[in-house]
């Protein structure tokens, strides 16, 4: 029997508030998929109405066989359950000893998790999620808080993540996992731009080190700092 | 209503009205249907109903065992009511327009950047709140009383931290107490009809329901 194929489809969704609007149209299939856009822009809204924790103005939200979500939301302490570091990774149903161990938190497993540092919460918060298995995985704003070692890591994670949809939104400007889709928030609208590395031409805002590589005919194969640093130093 | 020295006055002296008696209770519950938009104020802090269950039940726990519980809910229902209109008609930066012109710049200033940062606190709370209902959702566990204690300590820890960012941001900024500020109100027609008329209800409140209902002589 054939597996059938994760998809969500956005029709005509526009969502309003007072003098602000996002419309999008589009669809997610399954991969990886970079949403940018500058701060007010609408992805958290945009985040939220792909979860189906909101609903639009108008349009409507279509999820072919999706039947596990989750949102990561930009502050990590909203989703703890737990009173203790080590409470908390079995509230997400994770072994606590192999996730503390990969955060480098061993130590602190007794600890509160709200006395942890919102990095060390936010890596911690990644780690749980990370591990688990999701038809659609949202994650917004996944790097804030987080040095370049933290974004490094988890950009691997997220490059190494084969099932399913996984939507990432952010506004990073340096460490970015390999994608396969590029979306960009843009004059109020969602606008697909592509696959890497094509996707790169039609991406308004990219970031400047993307933007200087291509200026100078060096176009990387993708987002990831292993593609960037390849093109940067070949010759 | 517009003004906020009216609106804070005219709810404080209703709440007062109300709490002291049942007359004085249904004149501002009178009131406040005719002069605060209920519907909408209601649909605006939907958190308010709660509340008005709880004080339902204990009321009627009241009224079972000692007897009272009718009186004393319509009253404590008014200035609910009441406090729910003062909340949702407030405008940032209101209280600090208030303060200032009743204290002045010391004190006043003081008072009213307290209530202000306590009314922007209420909202971040709520929408706090609102956050972590949803996290939790996704997370498989829905809000009931076994996530109570984690949200509380979620909550507590947010409004902490915010509070000392706020100190700190003060401190840079150089504050020490006081400050220069030129308050400015904006009136309308009906703030005066408001007014008058609540003036007129705590006035009735305070006559006999005898003296209306000669029957009930």
């Amino acid at each position: 029997m054939a597996v059938p194929h994760v998809k969500i489809v956005l029709r005509n969704v526009r969502s309003c508030r007072k003098n602000w609007s996002l419309t999008a149209e589009g669809i997610f299939c399954e991969g990886l998929h970079l949403v940018t856009g500058p701060v007010g822009s609408g992805k958290s809204t945009l985040a939220l109405i792909l979860a189906g924790l909101f609903n639009p103005s108008s349009g409507y939200v279509e999820r072919d066989a999706v039947s596990s979500v989750m949102l990561s939301f930009q502050y990590p302490e909203y989703h703890v359950t737990g009173t203790t570091v080590e409470e908390e990774c079995s509230s997400w149903g994770r072994d606590p000893d192999a996730i503390l161990q990969a955060v480098n938190l061993t130590s602190k497993k007794e600890a509160s998790p709200l006395k942890l540092s919102r990095g060390e919460l936010k890596m911690l918060h990644l780690e749980c999620i990370l591990a688990g298995h999701y038809d659609l995985l949202i994650l917004d704003e996944p790097f804030s808080s987080l040095d370049c070692f933290g974004k490094e890591k988890i950009s691997r994670m997220l490059s190494h993540r084969f099932r399913g949809i996984t939507i990432i939104f952010t506004h990073e400007q340096a460490i970015f996992p390999r994608v396969d889709h590029i979306w960009e928030i843009q004059n109020r609208e969602l606008q697909a731009c592509g696959k890497p590395p094509e996707a790169f031409l039609q991406w308004h805002n990219a970031p400047a080190m993307i933007k200087n590589l291509i200026a100078a005919g060096k176009t990387p194969k993708n987002l990831s700092p292993e593609d960037l640093m390849e093109v940067a130093c070949g010759t | 209503m517009r003004d906020v020295r009216i609106r804070t006055c005219v709810a404080a002296v209703l709440s007062c009205v109300a709490f002291f008696s049942i007359e004085g209770a249904v004149a501002a519950l009178t009131w406040w249907l005719f002069f605060s938009h209920p519907l909408e104020n209601l649909k605006k802090i939907r958190v308010v109903f709660p509340v008005i269950f709880m004080i339902i039940f204990f009321c009627g726990v009241l009224e079972l065992t000692g007897g009272g519980g009718v009186s004393y809910g319509v009253r404590m229902l008014t200035i609910l009511a009441l406090g729910t209109w003062l909340y949702v008609e407030h405008r940032r930066g209101e209280f600090l327009h208030l303060g200032t012109w009743l204290f002045g710049n010391r004190i006043g200033f003081d008072i009213g950047m307290l209530a202000e940062m306590g009314m922007q606190t209420l909202d971040t709370l709520a929408s706090d709140f609102l956050w972590i209902r949803m996290a939790q959702k996704l997370k498989g566990k829905p809000f009931g009383v076994k996530n109570l204690v984690p949200t509380g300590l979620i909550l507590i820890d947010r409004t902490i931290r915010r509070a000392e960012d706020v100190a700190e941001m003060l401190a840079v900024r150089g504050y020490s107490g006081g400050g220069t500020f030129c308050p400015e109100f904006e009136g309308s027609r009906r703030d005066v009809v408001g007014v008058l008329v609540a003036l007129l209800f705590v006035f009735i409140s305070f006559i006999p329901a005898s003296e209306f209902f000669i029957l009930y002589r």
